[in-house]
């Protein structure tokens, strides 16, 4: 007999918030103490403490959508509405940088001599790595959307392999930045150029590094037939992500490689 | 010895190997492989689905149905249990919402523009 008369989940209660607030005070104070006294190991252990809240959150979630089928229709619905309003909320972090960014070079100050790029500053070639890193986040674009297609029409081989070459062409692409972080000419800290370069690429990378995980857990989980073909969210939302990693980049290649050079 | 256990293994790999393919092939879908809702669903959500497909909403998902709220055609409420609280917006926009609780039998009128309401029990899917 059922127990309840609508249709939404009321979740049982659960320690992960807890032990995620926990973790994020260890690492913000243990950030500190890093600072004045040299010590890593609250930071460390706050560290440790959030991704396992994640794997067990998560992990949790999972049991009760999947296994248990508490995700009805209402309950997808109002995840989209969470994960949309999720990356409308990364869409405004990156607004930050990209403001910053336009600040600083559309009048660029005497400091710098007057122009963009500042004196001394050699920009990288935007026509050689960057472009690259264009095509191939292009590219993954193209296969997270054919695995999205594979999923719906039942197509699990093709699945499989769509959603690893997308993971894979996401690890070529952190690869070739690492490349081009090591081998350029400036550094973060090298005036306004560095900090607005560094910053704004570096949380695009991580980004990317984050919606890399994220695809590869549900690589996983299609291979445990956690997905049907009508029902799986969890993957669309990956995919949503993914997407928006792809149109961040793309601002930036044309903001700050291309225009910037 | 090393070696003796290797081909053991290797030979009682490829044994089983051959008894998977089978087992791939009826793992539950049609052609592609990939599972549907009418074969993996579970729980509530299953419970919605069948109840959806038979065409009832037993879990008041969709928008109430329109009723003209006269004598013949009143407002239809369902309920688990032999009453239920309704909520009168007489007219569109008013403020005051008339609460009163609704009984099974006989439709009842609302207290402040008159129209019927009347009770429908029924069962939650188990």
């Amino acid at each position: 007999m059922a127990h309840q008369a609508h249709a939404y989940h009321m979740v049982d209660p659960s320690p992960w918030p807890l032990t995620g607030a926990i973790a994020a005070l260890l690492m913000t104070s243990g950030l500190a103490i890093w600072f004045h006294f040299h010590s890593t190991v609250l930071m460390t252990l706050g560290l440790i403490l959030l991704l396992l809240t994640m794997y067990q959150w998560w992990r949790d979630i999972i049991r009760e959508g999947t296994f248990q089928g508490h995700h009805t229709p209402p309950v997808q619905k109002g995840l989209r509405y969470g994960m949309i309003l999720f990356i409308t909320s990364e869409v405004f972090f990156f607004l930050g940088f990209f403001w910053a960014f336009y600040h600083s070079s559309l009048a660029p100050t005497p400091e710098l001599g007057g122009c963009w790029p500042p004196t001394g500053i050699t920009p990288l070639d935007p026509f050689e790595v960057p472009l690259l890193n264009t095509a191939v986040l292009l590219a993954s674009g193209v296969t997270v959307t054919w695995a999205h297609h594979s999923i719906m029409e039942g197509e699990r081989k093709q699945a499989i392999q769509s959603l690893t070459l997308t993971i894979l062409l996401g690890l070529y692409f952190t690869a070739l930045q690492a490349t081009e972080y090591y081998e350029a000419p400036f550094t973060i800290a090298d005036g306004v150029y560095g900090s607005t370069f560094f910053v704004a690429t570096g949380f695009h990378g991580l980004h990317v590094i984050i919606g890399s995980t994220f695809l590869a857990v549900c690589l996983l989980r299609q291979v445990q037939y956690h997905f049907t073909s009508e029902h799986h969210f969890g993957f669309e939302a990956a995919a949503w992500y993914w997407h928006f990693v792809d149109v961040v980049w793309l601002f930036l290649y044309v903001s700050i490689y291309w225009w910037g050079s | 010895m090393a070696a003796r256990l290797l081909l053991r293994s290797a030979v009682r790999a490829a044994v089983t190997r051959r008894a998977s393919p089978a087992v791939a092939l009826t793992r539950g879908m049609a052609a592609g492989g990939i599972p549907t809702d009418e074969e993996q669903a579970t729980g509530l959500e299953k419970k919605i689905m069948n109840a959806m497909k038979a065409g009832s909403d037993p879990f008041n998902m969709l928008k109430p149905k329109e009723y003209a709220g006269s004598k013949s055609d009143p407002h239809l409420v369902p309920s688990i249990t032999n009453k239920r609280i309704v909520g009168c917006v007489c007219e569109e926009d008013n403020t005051a919402v008339v609460w009163f609780w609704l009984h099974e039998g006989e439709a009842q009128r609302c207290p402040s523009c008159g129209s019927h309401y009347k009770l429908v029990p029924h069962e939650l899917p188990h």
